[in-house]
């Protein structure tokens, strides 16, 4: 019985402690095989040629995909990405908050100032601007 | 510490003289007061003046030989400001963002040349990377710049990976990423992790270098790159990744009872082989220095083959003589409206300063005795013969360095020899004497070389 309980395991480098990990990978994949498998059968099937067309969000798709995209968006999504990436370091300091006191706080603020250098950067060099 | 904070301040500041100079001579200014200033305040700190007191953690140490190469590197980035600073600001309409990336590889080149800890090594190498493939690619509207940009952030990449896949490595066997725990007795038993890791640190470092067999993205890259970033990478920026090289062969491989120079004499003598060899058939003159700069590159492996005094003053003056001349060169090739040989027929008659100061520019090259480049190649041999071991090495050397003797030699056999129009760009006054003084640094240093390698000891 002590297999199943994480809690109980003895020594971290056991094999057999990794059993229950296989047994949740194992019922998630056969939970998604599974359901996958059966719908198609269980529901009614009417495919009809508005149902069977491609489309996101709603939207009905227009033309061809291979066309070219306005560089903005790259822009864009690479500066998310960025930004992102900032957020992402707050967390160990939000975590560690306590101890790292004043110090961590003024390296904190220098990181955001740094952000921030770049960020008036990109807003003046028209990194956001739409329209040309 | 100077250099590093300064460097990083400065590209932050001609970032923003982007958006506010609109003036490209005000910001040639800004960037040439910039690295003199940089120069000033590594020199200070080689005088033991510290304007910023940071606790490294132990994660870089600052050495006088670490200290005197930033003063050489900062020095020839100055020249180089001085020399082409008009045609960095002509390759593209963003002017003030190729100076600060120029001023972030410097940063990166001061971190690397003190680092102490295998993250800083992982991070200087980023910074002087990433800022180049973008140099590289700043030609827009030219395919072949495009081209070699995506070349050299493909490889460059996997190369980087591969690194941190060595760090990881190095890392299971020692538990630290210290340079100074790599001789410790930790984990003995996983020594083969400890040489794999390093090997693979060692193989990303000679991609970067250019070495063979990790040399096939040069030829390409510096050809492909607008000639102005291509002088750049391939004087200053391998410099930089040699000195990152040295010193962690110095505190790795040194003593670790590890038969590493083998491993070492055989890339040296493939590099030197592959570079001389194919720099015979080039037609172009930028494609010859491309490849003539993976030869050099293979001179300036014995300073990491030999560890000792000798290496040591030895990768100073290389960097310093190579630099030279070939920033010099670069200059006088910018200003050439055809690459080949050929462009180069009588020059001696239409441009005669600059066919003298690039004749003596390509002696210095050769190791012809009286310029900096001969002494430069003399104490990489010397070292090597002090060495002891591999002497089939250094006589390989002198024959590649004869061969080295005829490409360089075709170059002046053009200028000088062979009748034609050479057409340059409209050249200034000031731009020939910037030319002949740097002609006459490469003698005097040739004739004194003492003049810089006293700073190593005092």
């Amino acid at each position: 019985m002590n297999l199943f309980f994480l809690q109980n395991a003895v020594s971290a480098s056991s094999a057999v402690n990794y059993l229950p990990i296989a047994l949740q990978v194992l019922c998630a994949a056969g939970f998604v095989a599974l359901t996958l498998g059966i719908s198609p059968f269980l529901g009614p099937n009417r495919k009809t040629a508005e149902k069977l067309e491609t489309y996101e969000s709603g939207i009905h798709s227009v033309g061809n995909a291979r066309q070219p995209v306005a560089i903005k968006y790259f822009l864009v999504a690479i500066l998310f990405v960025l930004f992102d990436v900032e957020v992402i370091f707050f967390y160990p300091y939000a975590v560690n908050f306590r101890e790292l006191g004043w110090n961590g706080f003024l390296a904190v603020l220098m990181f955001v100032g740094f952000f921030v250098c770049g960020f008036y950067y990109i807003i003046k060099k028209g990194a956001l601007q739409w329209e040309d | 510490m100077n250099a590093i904070i300064l460097s990083a301040i400065l590209g932050v500041i001609l970032m923003f003289s982007g958006i506010f100079v609109t003036s490209k001579t005000a910001i040639r200014n800004i960037a040439t007061a910039g690295m003199a200033l940089l120069l000033l305040v590594n020199i200070a700190e080689q005088g033991g003046f510290h304007l910023f007191n940071v606790n490294t953690h132990n994660m870089l140490v600052f050495s006088k030989f670490g200290l005197l190469f930033n003063s050489i590197a900062f020095s020839a980035t100055l020249l180089f400001f001085l020399v082409s600073a008009k045609d960095i600001t002509n390759v593209g309409i963003n002017a003030a963002e190729y100076f600060a990336l120029i001023f972030f590889i410097s940063c990166g080149i001061a971190i690397v040349s003190s680092f102490n800890s295998l993250l800083l090594l992982f991070l200087g190498i980023e910074i002087i990377s990433i800022p180049l493939y973008i140099l590289t690619g700043s030609d827009k509207r030219n395919l072949k710049s495009n081209e070699a940009s995506l070349k050299y952030f493909l490889m460059g990449s996997f190369s980087t990976g591969i690194m941190l896949l060595g760090i990881a490595l190095v890392y299971g066997a020692k538990a630290s990423f210290s340079m100074e725990q790599m001789h410790s007795s930790i984990n003995a038993g996983r020594n083969a992790w400890f040489y794999a890791g390093l090997l693979l640190v060692l193989i990303s470092m000679l991609f970067k270098v250019s070495a063979a067999p990790f040399h096939f993205w040069t030829p390409d890259v510096y050809d492909g790159a607008p000639t102005v970033f291509t002088s750049f990478m391939a004087t200053i920026v391998k410099a930089g990744v040699f000195i990152a090289l040295v010193r962690l062969f110095d505190m790795s491989f040194v003593g670790s009872g590890y038969d590493w120079q083998l491993i070492i004499a055989i890339v040296t003598a493939a590099t030197l082989f592959i570079g001389n060899i194919t720099a015979i058939f080039q037609q172009s003159v930028k494609r010859m220095l491309a490849y003539s700069s993976i030869a050099q590159a293979g001179f300036m492996l014995f300073g990491v083959f030999s560890q000792n005094d000798f290496s040591r003053e030895g990768i100073i003056l290389y960097t310093l003589g190579y630099s030279l001349a070939t920033i010099g060169i670069f200059a006088v090739l910018i200003k050439m409206k055809d690459y080949t040989f050929e462009g180069f027929n009588g020059l001696a008659r239409t441009e005669p300063v600059l066919a003298a100061t690039t004749t003596i520019f390509l002696l210095s090259l050769a190791g012809i005795p009286l310029t900096i480049g001969f002494f430069a190649k003399y104490f990489m041999l010397a070292s090597a013969v002090k060495s002891g071991s591999h002497l089939w090495l250094v006589i390989f050397a002198i024959l590649c360095a004869a061969i080295s003797v005829y490409y360089y030699f075709r170059v002046i056999q053009s200028m000088y020899f062979k009748t034609g129009l050479a057409e340059t760009e409209p050249v200034t006054p000031v731009f020939r004497w910037l030319l002949a003084g740097m002609a006459a640094a490469v003698i005097i240093l040739g004739i004194f070389p003492n003049l810089v390698l006293q700073y190593l000891y005092f």
